[in-house]
């Protein structure tokens, strides 16, 4: 069948030629190409089925953010998805003025409530009257998530955006043929945004916060964790943004904050699928060439310091216990990661992993053991996430943690342990192939923190981690003054939560 | 490779050959039909477009796209099973997903979570010559996975393997379906570890609400009020004996409808599965009468307390099922209204144009007999009455006023154009076509897809929209602190409240 050996030698050029089990080198064989100001396109063709996947990735997160404004690069995220000068709008010379009385009324509001006691009531109501007023104007000229739905209207899947601690991602997979008006629109995004419908977006993302964060005792540990294990360094605020930042930001900060970290030199696209990279050169340099460059944003100063003793902290909530531990280390590129990688799979990697058989199989202690230890652009630290089974306590899965640790670091890993992981490694590699949608979204990550090359290095860099290795790496990181730990506490101590036993 | 195995049946061989060249005439048939419409993409024709963007996206000419989506191979074995196979020879992969027509609807009310359980320790209790140990070892070692599932109306099981390793793998999942030892002591764990499960539920209110609404919409001895994990004292009464019967009773081959895909010659894979199932024999299989779902449609406002600063609000009513004949409007009509993401009224309208949620949707939830209709939203205590009065007003304004032009030829062009992503992936192509038999849906599902699509009119929305959505007789579900509601929920009702389990 033809649509067969065009796909059978088509994925020859994804997979490069060489050695391993499967008599091929597990590489992606992207195709690099800067524009002059900056962008950086990157592609992979993948004939198989005709669409294509594509992602925009900007080298900002909340790591880039300082006190007061915590959140900025998220909630700029949302408002990506407002439109442009002439998406989203039906004329944007009428809404010009009334995005410029907006900006004036809450600049008005703003220094008025700043008197505190001393504060005109009946100014702030007049001046509050007034800024609905010009909302009520701008409605109607507004063409509502107009960009999503042209999306959509052409075929468009997996549309979406995501912020992290190091990047943002813009996520979009589309019929090969709509590759044009991808470029047409995004490009617009990148040149012409604007801030429009801001205040009421910063009202969604508080929800967003109150869904994800204040009502979720996971996400409240999470928080929690991170605040405690990092004391200067900005991972240690959480990507969404502290409650009150979030609900005093204002615009202009924002737009400050984009026309800094949204610059040419800071992003990165992505185009995967059945593509003629030669081709896509052109339109990407016809859409996105004429975007000014501009001098590359600050870099991220601040050390995190050597962790001086242990810290626990208890945070209490409606809920059962839920327990955390963070040991801090080091960022991607450090020969450790790809041990860490290795720690990660025999820890917690499936129904043979340590942790798992340890603590849900023998001991019964829990109903769920996991650590993450991926890499990320900065320093960063390896997790723990267990939640005990009732009697066990939150303290007694953390000792059986530990002796877990401690086994690591006096008995070396046995060679079929390492084996299976490499087998795995190897085999998540060729399964990763099938998806230009997964392909993309793991050239984006690995580019955002470091460069896509580097998934090229995980088989290889990994498969070589010695027994001696994982001893020495675990000795260096899992000690007791190098942790953070973290435990949900149920507020409600002394009363037992109810069973669920009723049938209802 | 043990060709030899072959040897036994070479007639069936002959059959299969048949039957793929008998294909191959399907194959140009697809193709055809395909060109026709199928995975070409429309060109959108935007009526009026309303902003200068829009303008000129509209004017943008594409390059058609023709593609024929490979079409899965359809066999039905001696022994009943019905196989579904995808050749392709990208990637060194092999995949079989696999339903049981099984489901907790089956189980008796005070064996509540039988079918679950069953479903979960056929895989991790091992089988009578492989133990749990070994089995995982094994798998794991060579990167493979068999995993095994029963939910509330379907079962199924999965193989994972690379292509070296199909017969490992394939010996070990038959060895699953076929012989799971279902241990005391693994009974034990699971059963402990879903009653921890069921401790934690209350913890986060977003798993509350689906419990809790189903128990509102169907009676209690209906198999849909009830929580397919089971309840603490029902799991307690499920013995070894009642899981070995349970799993007997289900797992044959002519109850089981298997997809396969990825890097195998066809003929060989359909002996080696006819060696590995050999043993496993056909029965006749007395489903248990399911109720009949109550068609009734009854008001009620109905409130958790729970100590949160963000309201979870679901309401809605009794829908239709899989095979409804307004499938396809329903959907259309369901996108406009709030299934469509951004673009939708609902989200539109609680979301994007008064903040007042991070998620607001609307869904209609499709099992075999009637499912359920319902709209949800997570909104801070003080605007909890204001969001659920704008959500329910789009579910009014769908019913009395015609939709726009525009809001259908986007959810229709949607549709249409997104069809293309139904065939990414080999694997995902068998298992669409394994999911389309076992819904019972016409096999040439596909193949009339996109002609559904077209066919649809605003006549037709403003006639499923009447037919299907009952705002005023809505049951209505808030979990929340009453205290800090912008309105009292009783502006909807008398209010019942609910105790948590």
């Amino acid at each position: 069948m033809k649509t067969f050996r065009i796909r059978f030698l088509l994925v020859a050029i994804i997979l490069l030629f060489c050695t391993t089990a499967y008599g091929q080198k597990l590489e992606l064989d992207v195709r690099e190409h800067t524009l002059d100001n900056g962008i950086k396109l990157l592609m992979l063709a993948k004939h198989d089925v005709p669409i294509v996947s594509l992602r925009i990735v900007y080298k900002v997160g909340s790591v880039n953010e300082h006190p007061g404004i915590t959140g900025a690069s998220h909630l700029f995220e949302h408002m990506m998805f407002k439109g442009t000068e002439i998406f989203g709008i039906k004329d944007y010379d009428s809404e010009k003025p009334l995005l410029e009385r907006e900006d004036e009324l809450i600049s008005k509001i703003s220094v008025e409530e700043a008197k505190g006691n001393d504060a005109d009531k009946e100014k702030i109501k007049q001046l509050e009257g007034d800024l609905k007023e010009v909302w009520e104007k701008q409605k109607e000229l507004i063409v509502r998530d107009e960009m999503w739905s042209i999306y959509l209207k052409n075929g468009a899947t997996g549309l979406n955006a995501s912020t992290g601690s190091d990047a943002t991602y813009y996520y979009c997979n589309l019929p090969a043929n709509r590759l044009e008006l991808w470029a047409f629109m995004e490009s617009d995004r990148m040149k012409n945004l604007v801030l429009r419908e801001f205040y009421s977006e910063r009202d969604v993302v508080m929800e967003e916060r109150r869904l994800r964060t204040e009502n979720s005792p996971f996400g409240l540990l999470i928080e929690q964790l991170n605040a405690a294990t990092f004391t200067a360094h900005p991972y240690g605020w959480p990507v969404i943004g502290w409650m009150s930042d979030i609900a005093n930001m204002k615009k202009a900060e924002v737009a400050k904050y984009f026309q800094q970290y949204y610059s040419p030199i800071n992003a990165v696209i992505v185009v995967v699928g059945d593509i003629n990279p030669d081709e896509v050169i052109k339109l990407i340099e016809r859409y996105f060439g004429d975007v000014q460059s501009q001098p590359p944003p600050p870099d991220v100063t601040t050390v995190e310091p050597e962790q001086r003793g242990e810290r626990r902290i208890y945070v209490e909530y409606d809920a059962n216990p839920v327990l955390s531990i963070a040991y801090h280390k080091p960022a991607v590129g450090h020969p450790d990661q790809y041990v860490f990688d290795v720690i990660e799979a025999i820890l917690s990697h499936g129904r043979t992993s340590r942790l798992y058989k340890s603590l849900i199989e023998e001991k019964r202690m829990a109903v769920m053991a996991h650590a993450y230890g991926e890499p990320s652009k900065y320093a960063d630290s390896f997790i723990f996430f267990c939640t005990p089974r009732h009697p066990h306590t939150a303290e007694d899965v953390e000792e059986a943690i530990y002796e877990e640790l401690e086994r690591l670091k006096t008995t070396p890993v046995t060679n079929r342990e390492l084996q299976k992981v490499k087998n795995q490694l190897e085999a998540d590699f060729i399964r990763s192939l099938e998806s230009a949608s997964g392909l993309a979204s793991k050239i984006a990550s690995y580019e955002a923190i470091y460069g896509w090359r580097y998934i090229n290095t995980l088989v290889e860099r990994t498969t070589v981690v010695t027994p001696e290795e994982v001893m020495r790496v675990a000795n260096k990181y899992f000690t007791k003054t190098n942790r953070t730990v973290a435990i949900l506490v149920n507020k409600k101590k002394g009363k037992e939560p109810t069973d669920g036993n009723n049938k209802g | 490779m043990e060709t030899t195995k072959g040897r036994i049946s070479l007639s069936h061989v002959l059959i299969l050959i048949f039957i793929l060249s008998g294909f191959s005439f399907v194959q140009a048939k697809m193709l055809f039909a395909y060109n026709g419409h199928g995975a070409q993409t429309t060109e959108p024709q935007t009526t009026g477009p309303q902003s200068e963007g829009a303008g000129i996206v509209s004017k943008f000419k594409y390059k058609p796209i023709e593609f024929t989506p490979p079409k899965p191979e359809r066999l039905v074995l001696d022994n009943g099973m019905i196989l579904y196979l995808l050749e392709d020879h990208d990637l060194p992969v092999f995949n079989i997903t696999t339903h049981v027509r099984t489901g907790a609807i089956y189980e008796p009310g005070e064996k509540a979570g039988l079918a679950n359980l069953v479903g979960n320790v056929m895989r991790r209790g091992g089988t009578k010559t492989r133990t749990p140990e070994q089995m995982n070892e094994e798998l794991e070692f060579i990167a493979a996975s068999v995993e095994t599932q029963i939910e509330r109306e379907s079962g199924s099981a999965s193989l994972s393997t690379m292509k070296k390793d199909i017969d490992k793998g394939l010996e070990i999942f038959a060895d699953v379906l076929m012989n799971p030892a279902f241990p005391e002591d693994m009974i034990r764990k699971e059963k402990d570890e879903i009653l921890e499960d069921i401790r934690r539920e209350n913890d986060n209110p977003g798993q509350i609400v689906f419990r809790e609404f189903r128990k509102l919409l169907y009676k209690k001895e209906h198999p849909y009020s009830r929580r397919t994990i089971g309840y603490k004292d029902t799991i307690e009464n499920i013995t070894r004996d009642d899981m070995i019967a349970f799993h007997k009773k289900y797992f044959h081959p002519n109850n089981v409808i298997m997809g396969i895909s990825g890097d195998f010659d066809a003929w060989e894979i359909v002996e080696k599965i006819k060696t590995v199932f050999a043993e496993w024999e056909k029965a006749e299989i007395d489903f248990p009468e399911v109720p009949v779902v109550e068609k009734k449609f009854q008001r009620s406002v109905n409130y958790i307390y729970k100590d949160v600063n963000q309201a979870h609000v679901v309401f809605g009513h009794i829908g239709i099922h899989r095979l409804s004949k307004d499938y396809f409007p329903i959907n259309i009509m369901n996108f406009i209204l709030g299934g469509g993401g951004f673009t939708s009224r609902i989200p539109s309208k609680v979301r994007s144009d008064e903040g007042l949620a991070y998620s607001a949707y609307s869904a209609f939830h499709t099992p075999r007999d009637l499912g359920f209709f319902f709209a949800a939203c997570q909104t801070k205590s003080e605007s909890t009455v204001k969001a659920i009065n704008l959500a329910l007003n789009e579910v009014r304004r769908i019913r009395d006023e015609l939709i726009d032009d525009d809001e259908l030829e986007l959810a229709k062009d949607t549709y249409i154009n997104q069809f293309i992503f139904k065939f990414t992936s080999s694997s995902s192509i068998v298992g669409q076509m394994v999911e389309i038999e076992y819904e019972g849906l016409p096999l040439d599902y596909l193949e009339t897809y996109v002609d559904n699509i077209k066919v649809i009119t605003k006549e037709d929305i403003e006639r499923v929209a009447k037919e299907y959505l009952h705002p005023d007789k809505i049951k209505l579900l808030v979990i929340g602190d009453m205290k800090q509601f912008d309105k009292p929920l009783t502006e909807f009702g008398e209010v019942n409240t609910i105790e948590l389990e």
